[in-house]
């Protein structure tokens, strides 16, 4: 415990050094919240304004998840740097085990992702609404575990490939199909009713029903909007993509380490 | 023109960015919105947004020769500084369009043409818009002098010059929302190339001008003064050291 307590420390200290990454980060995702959310608020389809009141109110939490995303995604643009320099011959020297190296990793992603979360959650619930303190604390657990995932996946991207290059456009490839694919930006009842007209294939359907972007956004949603409802479906879907990818990308880093 | 195509995975990734937007967003958007056509007006903002970023890009070029010492080497070249700095804003305008033009096909593809006589016109304001941002890059650029610090300043200026423009929705919308919003946006370059764009390809309804005049003229007044600006600038920093 006390080495994935290490990695953790050196993890935050090089996260703090993009200070002013952070801050530009947070403006843009304030820029898509009070600018974009509200003009959009505007042109709201009336039968859908029934179904979500406000586009604000609906969109807020939507952006606390992109956030999360991809403050936590950042743990691998580091790993691949890593890879590249092969700095894995320094990391073997380290008195710890190689799965307390692959942990630490996934978990100081993970956390900073929450970090970087936490305003943009303060923001969703001071102008959104407060849910219970029990509400609460579920939703920082799935955040938590939702960032794990994110933060797994980003490494097992990272490790997979050989160059900035190819990370780059892999991490483009997940980021748009997970953000568009779900309901971070609309109501999951379009995408479906889309794919019930034939316009959107069924199989993208199923995947927006069973994104964890979709499924942490709208827990929050259902406790603070009380829209749609709650359901274990979606604690469930971000706990499964969580054990998958953390479990994923720890085995994938040992791997990696095992090939120097 | 070669610089820019090595970046190749920046030019994959906007054209995935570009076509994910079409598909998944203008699509499920239009259905959530209350404005008729509104996936044929949010593809032709799209097309502007993907210009603009395009066009931004010159910057980190300026930065990457002035980490490699190119700079000395451009100097020694036979070529006066102005034209060399001319060179360089055209050339980024030039290979923003050029990597947009498929893009813009796919556009065109989805919204149809009205009338060619306007559509050329309107592309030909595009050209424009294109050296201006271009120019507006080099300015920023020169002006940092720190590569971070310009790529965090660019992302937020991202976000605020197209959300603050018609590239997403239409003016009335916008002025709704706050009239301050309304205000920014009437000016807004982004405003004028979108609503230009749209107007060329035929799609008059929810435009911000009556006469194309207008827009048109704020493009040419953009242009000339980023250019002018840029070139001066450029010019400056980049003798005897002056980047340092």
């Amino acid at each position: 415990m006390r080495h994935i307590v290490h990695i953790l420390e050196n993890d935050f200290r090089n996260f703090l050094r993009y200070k002013w990454w952070l801050v530009g980060l947070i403006s843009m995702n304030l820029t898509d919240l009070f600018i974009m959310a509200i003009v959009y608020n505007r042109m709201l389809n009336p039968e859908l304004s029934r179904q979500i009141k406000s586009y604000f109110d609906f969109f807020a939490p939507g952006l606390t998840v992109t956030g999360l995303f991809a403050s936590a995604f950042m743990i691998g643009r580091e790993v691949n740097m890593e890879r590249r320099r092969e700095v894995h011959q320094y990391m073997l020297s380290l008195p710890m085990t190689r799965f307390e190296l692959a942990l630490g990793r996934v978990l100081s992603g993970g956390l900073r992702g929450m970090v970087y979360m936490a305003p943009l959650l303060a923001i969703c619930f001071a102008f959104v609404g407060l849910p219970t303190p029990a509400q609460f604390l579920v939703i920082l657990l799935v955040l938590f575990f939702l960032a794990m995932g994110i933060s797994g996946l980003s490494i097992a991207i990272a490790v997979s490939t050989t160059s900035l290059d190819k990370f780059v456009t892999a991490r483009g490839l997940v980021y748009y199909l997970l953000f568009f694919c779900s309901s971070v930006f609309y109501p999951f009842s379009l995408i479906e009713q889309l794919g019930r007209e034939g316009r959107f294939p069924m199989f993208l359907v199923t995947f927006a029903r069973v994104n964890p972007l979709s499924n942490a956004s709208d827990l929050i949603r259902s406790f603070i909007l009380g829209t749609p409802s709650f359901s274990a479906e979606m604690i469930a879907s971000v706990l499964i993509f969580s054990v998958v990818f953390t479990f994923l990308a720890a085995f994938a880093y040992i791997k990696l380490m095992e090939r120097v | 023109m070669r610089l820019f195509f090595q970046y190749k995975v920046m030019v994959i990734m906007r054209a995935i960015w570009f076509i994910s937007q079409i598909a998944f967003f203008g699509l499920i958007a239009s259905r959530m919105v209350a404005v008729e056509n509104y996936f044929r007006y949010y593809v032709g903002g799209l097309s502007i947004m993907t210009l603009y970023s395009a066009a931004i890009f010159i910057g980190f070029d300026i930065y990457e020769e002035a980490e490699h010492g190119v700079f000395e080497y451009l100097l020694s070249l036979p070529v006066t500084r102005r034209q060399l700095v001319l060179g360089r804003s055209i050339g980024g305008g030039l290979r923003a369009f050029i990597y947009v033009s498929p893009l813009i096909c796919i556009s065109l593809y989805v919204i149809g043409i009205g009338n060619p006589v306007n559509f050329l016109l309107a592309l030909f304001s595009l050209f424009l818009f294109a050296f201006g941002v271009s120019g507006m890059s080099i300015t920023l650029a020169v002006v940092i002098k720190s590569s971070d610090r310009y790529d965090i300043l660019m992302g937020v200026l991202d976000a605020l010059i197209v959300r603050l423009s018609t590239a997403m929705y239409p003016l009335s919308f916008v002025k709704e929302a706050t009239p301050v919003y309304g205000w920014i946006a009437n000016f807004n370059p982004v405003t004028f190339a979108a609503d230009l764009f749209r107007w060329g390809a035929g799609i008059e309804a929810a435009l911000s001008f009556e006469n194309p005049l207008l827009p048109f003229l704020g493009i040419v007044l953009f242009f000339v003064f980023f250019t002018f600006v840029g070139i001066v600038l450029y010019d400056k920093a980049i003798e005897g050291g002056g980047w340092q």
